[in-house]
């Protein structure tokens, strides 16, 4: 086990009239480098358990594992985890609070009690990264970039900590189709190129699902449905029940099979759903 | 059956620009001319930075042109004296409910625009209970706003909105934040209030599959009106959105790849159904 928990529980306001309970027994483990999707309705719990992941929250009861260690434990202390896990709010833009994009990113280094030559460089290897040239941004005022430039900063700021584990609430809210892409393809690389592991939670799954390699399925708190990919997808009724829907060409897809035709349902790209109707004649005569 | 002829909403060769501080000032919208008709659902589509927002705003008076004329109802947005009325008839619904939801119950918050109108305290009950009725939220009227659900929240903003008694609302990604579920319920509801009481609609959107249920398709791109037209022929024109890198809905995508590998499919394929349909005819011919 990587990361993960064990009977996680959530209370929030508890001995109040007001108690609500957030996550309830909650157990799971992802292995390094993972790409993890976290879904379920609305005030399913997913924000929180995001939170517990790198002890921004605390649980009420249970634990959270890194390394098979409790976080928040000595190994674990809080502020040198925060450092090794990396998390992305919603609609991070809105939390920029300096003059220039590298103030914005040197920021978090610069904690760190870094020296300057090396907080130049972690900025300018963040910068990077994600696809900025370091010369042409770095001076540019945060608040003066488009909002996919402005998405792409904040999470510059984060990688400048070099986390070892990624984790997002909601990454492309408020992006319009290119820049979901380049966010996503961003994201694939620094899972697969730099072994990131990268845990998602969205409403979006259009991109996300074919990026996928497990899937947590929260409803009210507890976990309902957990394992690879391919086996929740292929679950679209009991996603429905939770009001959860597929990506649009996985839509499709079950439209056709509903119909009869022999294809498979688990595509999540335009060209995978191409191929796989392609296919199809074939199957006609085996 | 409304009548369509007159304007509920008119830009009139409309320039706007936000002063840039030492950097080139871009237009943020350049000579735009455009007309929604009462009762019509337009969807405002383009990408981050194109100007949809900004034209959003100037339509609600929160901006004023720089250049040519704003009119809702054939009044001019530019006039302090009229603003009142302006947003009367042109209420605004933003992305993140959290934005406009102000009091400590839904009642009052769905109350509180009406409250400014010094309306009597009857006819304030009895508007507030009409659009909770309408919006199923009656049940929802005594909760303090911030224990809803995503999807909840937003219907209470299109409620205060609604007890306004508008001709026109404006929408800025409303489901860009809400669980598919709230997603469908949110867009139901405004369709369902577009078409039974003739209110017309203004909404962006990034998702292709949203814009596909409008009755006309505007597209922006850096400040200009590129094109506008039936979703039948704008959303199904893939090389001028893929040039201006936008996405079809992915029926629409998907039909493209196939009439390339030789599938005669019919040219107007807009949503899911018109494409399984095709296919499983075609399929039967075989």
């Amino acid at each position: 086990m990587f990361i993960g928990t064990e009977k996680l529980t959530h209370t929030y306001m508890p001995g109040t009239p007001f108690a609500t309970e957030a996550l309830q027994d909650v157990s799971f483990n992802l292995q390094q480098g993972e790409f993890a999707l976290i879904i379920g309705p609305s005030g399913s719990g997913k924000s929180t358990l995001i939170q517990h992941l790198n002890g921004l929250l605390r649980p009420t009861s249970g634990r959270v594992l890194f390394e098979g260690i409790a976080v928040g434990s000595n190994k674990h202390e809080l502020l040198r985890l925060r450092r090794r896990i990396g998390l992305v709010f919603q609609i991070p833009e809105e939390q920029f609070f300096s003059e220039s994009v590298f103030d914005e990113i040197a920021f978090a280094p610069r904690n760190l009690g870094l020296d300057e030559s090396e907080v130049e460089k972690r900025v300018n290897e963040s910068l990077e990264k994600v696809g900025m040239q370091a010369e042409k941004f770095r001076n540019r005022h945060p608040f003066r970039l488009s909002a996919g430039q402005k998405r792409l900063v904040a999470i510059a700021a984060v990688l400048s900590l070099q986390p070892e584990v990624l984790i997002f609430d909601e990454p492309t809210v408020g992006l319009d189709a290119i820049s979901r892409k380049n966010l996503y393809n961003l994201l694939t690389a620094l899972n697969q190129k730099d072994g990131l592991t990268v845990i998602i939670s969205t409403h979006h799954l259009d991109q996300a699902a074919a990026l996928a390699d497990s899937v947590l399925v929260l409803n009210q708190g507890r976990l309902v449905m957990a394992g690879p990919a391919e086996n929740i997808f292929n679950k679209r009724k009991q996603l429905y029940e939770l009001g959860l829907t597929l990506p649009p060409v996985t839509e499709i897809m079950h439209e056709l099979a509903e119909k009869g035709l022999p294809v498979k349902t688990a595509v999540y790209t335009l060209q995978e759903a191409r191929g796989e109707i392609k296919n199809m004649k074939r199957r006609y005569k085996p | 059956m409304v009548s369509r002829s007159a304007a509920i909403v008119e830009a009139k060769n409309v320039d706007y620009y936000y002063p840039g501080e030492g950097e080139t000032v871009w237009p943020a919208l350049s000579g735009i001319n455009l007309t929604v008709a009462q009762g019509e659902y337009v969807a405002l589509i383009g990408p981050n930075g194109s100007g949809k927002t900004t034209l959003l705003k100037l339509f609600n008076a929160l901006l004023t042109p720089f250049g040519g004329e704003i009119l809702v109802q054939g009044i001019s947005t530019a006039n302090e004296e009229t603003l009142p009325a302006v947003r009367q008839a042109c209420g605004m619904i933003f992305q993140n409910p959290d934005n406009q939801l102000v009091a400590t119950t839904v009642e009052e918050d769905i109350a509180f625009g009406l409250e400014n109108l010094a309306l009597p305290p009857a006819e304030i009950r009895r508007r507030v209970e009409d659009v909770a009725c309408l919006l199923g939220l009656r049940k929802l009227l005594r909760q303090p706003p911030h224990l809803l659900s995503g999807g909840e929240k937003q219907k209470v903003a299109i409620a205060g909105v609604l007890a306004m008694e508008p001709r026109c609302i404006l929408m800025d990604e409303p489901t860009a934040m809400l669980d598919p579920a709230g997603r469908q319920d949110v867009i139901d509801t405004v369709r369902d209030l577009n078409k039974r009481q003739g209110i017309a609609v203004v909404h962006v959107t990034h998702f292709p599959e949203e814009a596909a249920w409008a009755d006309r398709i505007v597209v922006l791109n850096e400040g200009q009106l590129i094109v506008q037209g039936s979703p039948e022929d704008v959303l199904t024109d893939l090389s001028l959105l893929h040039e201006l890198k936008l996405q079809g809905p992915a029926a629409v995508e998907l039909a493209a790849l196939l009439r390339e590998d030789g599938y005669r499919l019919p040219p107007q394929i807009l949503h899911n159904r018109e494409l399984v349909d095709s296919i499983c005819s075609l399929e039967r011919k075989n």
